[in-house]
């Protein structure tokens, strides 16, 4: 019976995919994208991993989102002279003949579905313990944490965590390069609307309660740094949106010091367990438990503040080009 | 069937109506305006009933208390985009035929 | 039960696929933007449903994260849009 939802939903996410990649207008992608995110969602939870299910929805709902509407305000300016014109020929051609019921988007879809079909019918055995999920049972007792994912990614290998980090940071570097590193003029603007500026302070505390709490539960259950660190992003981005823009008040080094926080803690942990005679983020286990909660912690909060960095930056960015 | 489960039952076909009427309203009504008043209503009261059918059905008190959580946090973002779509709209382009009131 | 719990998300999920239709037909950026918040109520009952059915109340902090995050998108295009419009007039 449950073969309904999941074929359904399989057929769901390729035509939605499908769409993103063949909408003629970009704001109905970054709306199919959306339902993508979701649809995806929804099927990891029906493949039962719940970690990654957290990290799509937290990923996928809002802040690509937002940075993909920013991203677009930027573009149509680009091409703002021809944005009407062009909007109304778009609308004239898919009112002409919609291309989700053109011949060939259909045959691919069907095709497709069918070929998921037979897929999923051929994996449903699939052997119930397989790679390394033996060995990273055995060792779970040692790894200071209950929940196996985090006890893949902070201890056995941290290290891919780490180069992670390292690479969201590049990203920001890679926008402070193209714009400039700037010292934002501190300025309140006058309060927007009423409704907003409420319902923006109704969630802040709300979006970090619950970061803390994915933080602390990935001890055990699903959650951990990353689905945080997504969550307390989007208390910066809200409160900019919102007119408050937190990470142009407070000082420069504070700021650089929260950047590189989680990256430079990870680092030095790993060259004193070296010193000491160890390999590289092998914790000793009676140590390991709290060492990851305060890796996590201070990771959580270094990508939080890298991706509100990288949605103000990026905002900036495309005001000054504007002017 | 025990008694928990009919009611379950029970709430969750009230909610698929809630849905389904708020998606056929989506549909077919002709405007903006009204399309938000029958989605960020219908779909409220049926995500409602179908909270209420499936913290009956799981029956913790945690898992009730964020089920109740999710309903509360959804109305909230739902009726303040419903707020802020509609006036982004009406500051784009402002509703014609509205002068009858006056 | 089971069945019945089946039935109710498959329903659900085909009312977001008939939904797909606005983001299609449009006509305004607002009607579009409207259907996300179709797939975000309907995205929260299907999680809501699939929790019991699996029953693993984990499930729900998926629905949380999502609905707490969901909210980011509405704002960000009212409000990112806005500047545009006051930036070129």
């Amino acid at each position: 019976m449950s073969v309904l939802i999941d074929s359904l939903l399989a057929i769901l996410i390729v035509y939605l995919a499908l769409q993103c990649l063949l909408a003629p207008r970009l704001t109905q992608t970054v709306f199919l994208f959306f339902a993508f995110g979701l649809a995806l969602a929804l099927a990891w939870v029906r493949l039962g991993a719940v970690d990654v299910a957290i990290t799509e929805a937290a990923i996928a709902s809002g802040f690509l989102g937002v940075l993909f509407l920013d991203a677009l305000r930027d573009f149509s300016f680009i091409t703002s002279g021809k944005q009407e014109s062009s909007d109304a020929a778009n609308h004239s051609v898919s009112k002409k003949k919609p291309a989700f019921l053109s011949l060939p988007g259909v045959v691919l879809v069907l095709g497709l579905g069918l070929f998921l079909l037979i897929t999923l019918e051929a994996v449903w055995k699939v052997p119930e313990s397989g790679g390394l999920t033996a060995a990273t049972e055995a060792l779970l007792p040692e790894s200071g944490v209950e929940n196996p994912v985090t006890a893949v990614l902070l201890n056995f290998r941290a290290y891919d965590t780490w180069l992670e980090m390292g690479v969201i940071l590049l990203g920001l570097l890679a926008v402070m390069a193209v714009g400039g590193i700037k010292i934002f003029p501190v300025h309140r603007k006058t309060p927007e609307d009423p409704v907003l500026q409420q319902v923006i302070l109704f969630f802040t505390p709300i979006l970090f309660l619950f970061g803390a709490f994915l933080l602390y539960f990935g001890k055990n259950g699903p959650g951990g740094a990353f689905q945080a660190a997504v969550l307390w992003g989007a208390i910066g981005i809200l409160l900019h949106l919102g007119g408050r823009p937190v990470l142009t008040v407070i000082p420069r080094w504070l700021s650089q010091l929260l950047l590189i926080m989680g990256i430079g803690f990870f680092l030095m942990l790993g060259f004193l367990l070296l010193a000491g005679g160890a390999s590289l983020f092998e914790y000793p286990p009676s140590y390991a438990g709290v060492l990851i909660l305060i890796i996590e912690t201070l990771a959580a909060i270094s990508i939080a503040v890298t991706l509100v960095s990288v949605f103000v930056h990026l905002n900036q960015l495309n005001k000054e080009e504007s002017n | 069937m025990t008694i928990t489960e009919l009611f379950t039952v029970i709430l969750l076909v009230a909610g698929c109506f809630f849905f389904l009427a708020g998606t056929l309203g989506v549909l077919r009504f002709p405007d903006l305006f009204t399309r938000l008043h029958a989605l960020t209503k219908a779909d409220n009261l049926g995500l409602g009933f179908i909270a209420a059918g499936m913290a009956l059905h799981i029956a913790s008190p945690w898992a009730a208390i964020k089920i109740f959580s999710i309903w509360l946090f959804t109305l909230l973002a739902s009726s303040t985009s419903c707020y802020l779509i509609a006036r982004f709209q009406k500051e784009k382009n402002p509703p014609k035929n509205r002068k009858e009131e006056g | 039960m089971d069945v019945f719990f089946t039935i109710v998300i498959v329903f659900l999920l085909l009312n977001i696929a008939v939904g797909l239709i606005r983001v299609w037909r449009g006509p305004t950026v607002a009607d579009r933007l409207l259907t996300t918040q179709l797939f975000g109520t309907t995205g929260m009952a299907i999680l809501l449903v699939l929790a019991g059915y699996l029953e693993d109340p984990d499930f729900l902090n998926v629905a949380i994260t999502f609905n707490v995050l969901a909210i980011l998108l509405v704002i960000g295009l009212v409000k990112v849009w806005k500047k545009k419009k006051g930036e070129s007039p």
